[in-house]
């Protein structure tokens, strides 16, 4: 009887051992999904190499409550592959948390195939609006959503540029110029409605095939219809094409806002050397101010920098700086307070979180949308605080110059000097 | 359409390996496998690698209906894919369409511009025709890029994924297995009807010379455009199914070069012009890319596809007439003589 | 006024050095009768062959030319002789389908040794020339005036020399070739190696123009099929001619009516030539016909 009841008792203890969710030294798996090749691919890769500076750095600070981070990467190349790679490690490897995936499309499609599982999908930077307008509960858009792009550069040009140019708003002539797959359409929808708000009008409202090769009927067109401040939103490729064109056929504005993507690669100087200083860029701010940084949050990103220039040879574009203050956040401000990491659980600490600005990396705070957007009930998981600014190449580097309070200095070069003088 | 009675002796017993006009127990035996796959859940893991199997073996069929028996090697299926997906999709989330009527619309509207391809090539062969057939699609994917206020434009379109049998959401992988299985059977019985049919006879006529057919009374032009809608037609269907599973559309993906050339390579491999080619080569190939990519696309970005298109060169420089090509050869060095 | 002449100045410009990417391309296209599908590919490895001669030993990319001109036709002779020539004797759609499966193994061998990030050289010509209110830029100019003293080059050794002959006889007929004496299969491996190098120098006129990553190809490729379809297969003076009205369209369509349709004009015209002038604007009669060697 006794023996039996020890039995008992030695079964009952396994099978409760046996219950408990999750030893401490269980790694936190979370799947990253990013392209990692065809066109997209160098974004991609840049995106992965500041993740994995993430996950090495909360992993030297101890991990999570002594648990550490693990990543399961799938490349997501088109929306298709991304859709099989998020279903692969949600059903193969048992991942409830995801992450990615730079770009819109492909952050359409992970956090659509995320949803379908009920997955935590943690979006840093992919900025098209659909991503929150859909109705998910488990998807979180960290980063800035299109429309914001397209507002700094207007806010900025309402704001500081029309009184340097010395003219009103109204007696400036606007063109805006984007690539038309989902982010460059996204950012122009936004920046038409966004102006026409303000009752500004634009001179010149274009979208162009982003593969083209020739840029000569672009260019002529703008020539002819003389803007004062061109705003473009191109990738890297059409960006080095258009800015030879305009130097070829002779093309100058007072101001020319490039709008993420193409502008704040750090690959334009390297392709068109110094014509590039003066451009002014609408993006996640690649580094701000530090005054406007919490102390904790800016040795943090002083680290980041310090190792992201050390693998990759320069300083890390926007995006990634994007990408690792997200997931930054996601480590020290969400998963702390998690015990069971279901995404039910942190989708509720994501939702009460109330970070101000300058708690992030670049600047940002967070603080998301519930279903309670004005202009859209069914949006939810948007940041709020997401910051987008606008920053300048210049000899010296890249220099934050707005908004005033993240600003590094203040705008330079404007006018924009001609061709001639560049 | 009248069936031709195929007339050589052993007429009455059911042959062991595929063979054109009969089914054969290797058939047989495929389909109970992919039911008995799908039925008894196996291993739920590759359950995505399965459903998208399934799809691409019948997209194979739909595919090599025009380019296999018919000679029609087309570059520009995704358009037919694109075309069925959206009219499907447009027609749920506009007019609240069920996808169960709405994949017969896009499979119509697919027929429809597969008609229209055919008539504007109607004079070309060889690599006129393939361009062709590529300039085409390049048309559609940009007019679906441009038209945002019919297609949603570069932002797609998207499928609320709240599963409802009524939209053809569904709630299991299993159900999307069964009705990809479904969809092969229905591209496996039609392609079996055609082969075994004067049409069918027809078809490989115009393969081999279009002036011979001629002579011999056949339409040239009327036998292709038929080819091609029907084609056209299952391919669109393959598409409304692709939609309802991925529950988003982008026209940069969807009608893409890239899975054209998927279309085609699939029969390429499996065996052109044969019933069961297209199924082995969608069962060979789409696993092994997926599986390739999972394993290998961490290593070195691009190592996956490296030693996918070597394989690929090696397959058909080697196996010229596909896997289905090769079973001949082991069929016939088996047999007597 | 001023605009319209910039337009088709450009267009012209632009188109030629298209052409000259095309000429391999009629050239294998015309005598062995089948689609290159690696043929952006070419281009993109050609191109980065340019640049790290021009970025490690620091000459300029038309100088880079002298190397990797013979370095292309090594090249295409390699990949002719273990991609290409087994399949010829087989179902055409293996040549098609090896030639893709080769596309894509060059992208991705080029992206895990160049990776994806951009590549440039700077540019020649401090500003571009302006003639009257339109402005030409050098390396432009530089290049549409390759593309015509190679086209001039080319027709010459098409006419004048016994290879140029034996390649036109190959174009015209394959098997009364063979019957003449003439060894094809020595021609379809010079063609294809021949056309390979032209790749070449066309890589080397277009790095200034263009920065180079692995998916570059694909930009070009189907420009170039649509060239040499519309030009007639086989013509060189075709290729150019082609390459112009396609420079020309895409500027004019880019202007007026919206550059949001990208190269819609220009497959639109190529269907429209497909339909009423199969052969190509200077093809051979019933070229379009004649379909592949079985």
């Amino acid at each position: 009887m006794r023996s039996f009841l020890r039995l008992g008792a030695i079964l009952v203890g396994l099978s409760l051992a046996a219950t408990i969710p999750a030893k401490a030294e269980d790694p936190i798996r979370i799947g990253v999904l990013l392209p990692m090749t065809g066109p997209l691919a160098k974004n991609g890769i840049e995106n992965w190499e500041a993740m994995q500076i993430a996950r090495d750095m909360i992993n030297e600070r101890g991990g999570i409550n002594g648990r550490k981070i693990e990543y399961l990467q799938g490349d997501a190349n088109t929306p298709n592959a991304a859709i099989s790679e998020t279903e692969r490690l949600i059903s193969k490897d048992g991942i409830k948390i995801t992450t990615g995936s730079f770009a819109s499309p492909i952050a359409i499609a992970v956090s659509q195939a995320a949803e379908r599982h009920n997955v935590f999908h943690w979006e840093t930077t992919g900025a098209a609006e659909i991503i929150t307008r859909r109705g998910f509960k488990y998807t979180f858009q960290v980063g800035a959503p299109a429309r914001k792009y397209g507002q700094a550069a207007v806010d900025f040009i309402v704001n500081d540029l029309a009184k340097r140019l010395g003219k009103p708003v109204d007696g400036l002539k606007i063109a805006l110029l984007w690539e038309n797959r989902a982010f460059g359409k996204s950012v122009g929808d936004g920046i038409r409605a966004y102006t026409q708000s303000k009752n500004i009008k634009l001179a010149y409202d274009e979208g162009y095939d982003q593969t083209a090769t020739d840029m000569t009927p672009i260019v002529q067109k703008l020539k002819d219809t003389g803007p004062d401040i061109l705003i473009a939103i191109s990738f890297p490729n059409d960006a080095i094409l258009f800015q030879r064109k305009a130097k070829e056929l002779d093309f100058n504005v007072a101001a020319f806002i490039g709008v993420s993507a193409g502008y704040s690669s750090p690959d334009l100087r390297d392709s068109i050397g110094d014509s590039v200083n003066g451009i002014f860029v609408a993006d996640f701010p690649p580094k701000v101010n530090e005054t406007a940084l919490k102390p904790e949050t800016k040795k943090v990103a002083e680290e980041f920098y310090k190792r992201y220039e050390a693998k990759m040879k320069r300083p890390p574009a926007g995006h990634a700086s994007a990408g690792f203050s997200a997931i930054w956040a996601l480590y020290t401000e969400v998963f702390p307070k998690a015990k069971t990491f279901e995404p039910d659980e942190l989708r509720d600490i994501a939702l009460k979180l109330d970070l101000p600005d300058g708690s992030l990396v670049n600047g940002s705070g967070i603080k998301f949308t519930n279903f309670d957007w004005p202009d859209d009930a069914k949006d939810a998981g948007q940041n709020l605080r997401a910051s987008i600014g606008v920053w300048q190449w210049t000899k010296t580097g890249n220099e934050e110059v707005y908004p005033p309070e993240l600003a590094t200095k203040p705008p330079a070069m404007v006018p924009l000097p001609d061709w001639s003088k560049r | 359409m009248r069936t031709v009675k195929a007339t050589s002796e052993g007429a009455e017993r059911m042959p062991w390996l595929p063979r054109r006009g009969r089914i054969s127990w290797f058939e047989i035996a495929l389909l109970l496998g992919c039911a008995g796959w799908v039925g008894f859940g196996f291993a739920p893991s590759l359950q995505d690698v399965t459903i998208l199997t399934f799809l691409f073996a019948g997209l194979a069929l739909a595919w090599n209906i025009a380019g296999g028996y018919a000679g029609l090697i087309s570059f520009g299926h995704a358009a037919f894919f694109g075309i069925g997906a959206y009219a499907s999709t447009i027609l749920l989330l506009r007019y609240n369409l069920t996808p169960w009527i709405g994949i017969f619309v896009g499979a119509l509207a697919a027929a429809i511009a597969g008609s229209v391809l055919a008539l504007i090539c109607a004079r070309l062969k060889g690599p006129f025709f393939i361009l062709s057939t590529l300039a085409f699609a390049e048309v559609v994917r940009i007019a679906a890029l441009n038209w945002s206020s019919l297609t949603g434009g570069a932002e797609g379109l998207s499928i609320a994924p709240m599963p409802n049998l009524a939209s053809m959401v569904l709630a299991s992988k299993s159900g999307y297995a069964a009705l990809m299985l479904g969809y092969l059977a229905l591209a496996y019985v039609i392609t079996r009807f055609v082969e075994a049919s004067r049409f069918g006879f027809y078809l490989l006529a115009i393969r081999d010379s279009d002036e011979a057919a001629a002579a011999a009374g056949i339409n040239p032009l009327v036998v292709r455009t038929s080819a091609m809608a029907l084609s056209a037609a299952l391919t669109g269907m393959g598409g409304t199914l692709f939609a309802q599973y991925f529950l988003y559309l982008d026209p940069t993906y969807v009608v893409s070069p890239e899975l054209s050339f998927q279309f085609a390579l699939l029969p390429a491999v499996g065996g052109l012009g044969t019933v069961i080619g297209p199924i082995l080569g969608s069962f060979l190939i789409t696993p092994l890319s997926e599986l390739l990519r999972s394993h290998l696309g961490n290593a070195a970005a691009g190592l996956h596809l490296v030693i996918y298109s070597f394989g690929l060169i090696v397959v058909m420089l080697y196996f010229p007439s596909g896997i289905a090509g090769a079973l001949d050869r082991l069929k016939r060095r088996r047999s007597p003589p | 006024m001023s605009t319209i002449l910039q337009l088709v100045v450009s267009g012209v410009l632009i188109g030629s050095v298209y052409a000259l990417m095309s000429i391999g391309l009629t050239l294998i296209f015309g005598v062995l009768r089948i689609v290159n599908f690696a043929h952006g590919e070419f281009l993109m490895i050609a191109m980065y062959g340019a640049w790290a001669i021009s970025h490690w030993l620091g000459l300029n990319p038309y100088a880079a030319a002298i190397a990797v001109v013979p370095a292309m036709f090594l090249f295409g002779a390699i990949a002719y002789r273990l991609v290409v020539s087994p399949g010829l004797d087989k179902p055409h759609l293996v040549v098609v389908f090896a030639t893709m499966a080769l596309s894509i193994f060059l992208q991705n061998a080029a992206l895990m040794l160049m990776t994806a990030d951009l590549r440039d050289v700077p540019p020649i010509f401090a500003r571009s020339i302006s003639v009257g209110s339109v402005y030409i830029k050098g390396e432009l100019l530089l290049g549409f005036a390759i593309t015509l003293a190679c086209t001039i080059g080319l027709q010459w050794m098409i006419k004048r020399t016994y290879l140029g002959k034996a390649i036109r006889a190959t174009v015209q007929d394959g098997e009364a070739a063979m019957l003449m004496g003439i060894a094809v299969p020595k021609i379809f491996l010079i063609t294809f190696a021949v056309g390979s190098a032209m790749v070449g120098l066309a890589a080397c006129v277009m790095l200034p123009l263009f920065s180079v990553f692995p998916t570059v190809g694909l930009n070009f490729v189907l420009i170039a099929f649509v060239i040499v379809v519309l030009g007639g297969m086989g013509s060189i003076e075709g290729a150019l001619l082609g390459g112009i009205c396609v420079g020309v369209v895409q500027s004019l369509s880019g202007y007026y009516v919206a550059p949001a349709f990208g190269q819609l004009f220009f497959f639109l015209l190529f269907l429209l030539v497909m339909i009423f002038r199969p052969n190509g604007l200077l093809g051979q009669k019933g070229a379009a016909m004649l379909g592949m060697n079985e």
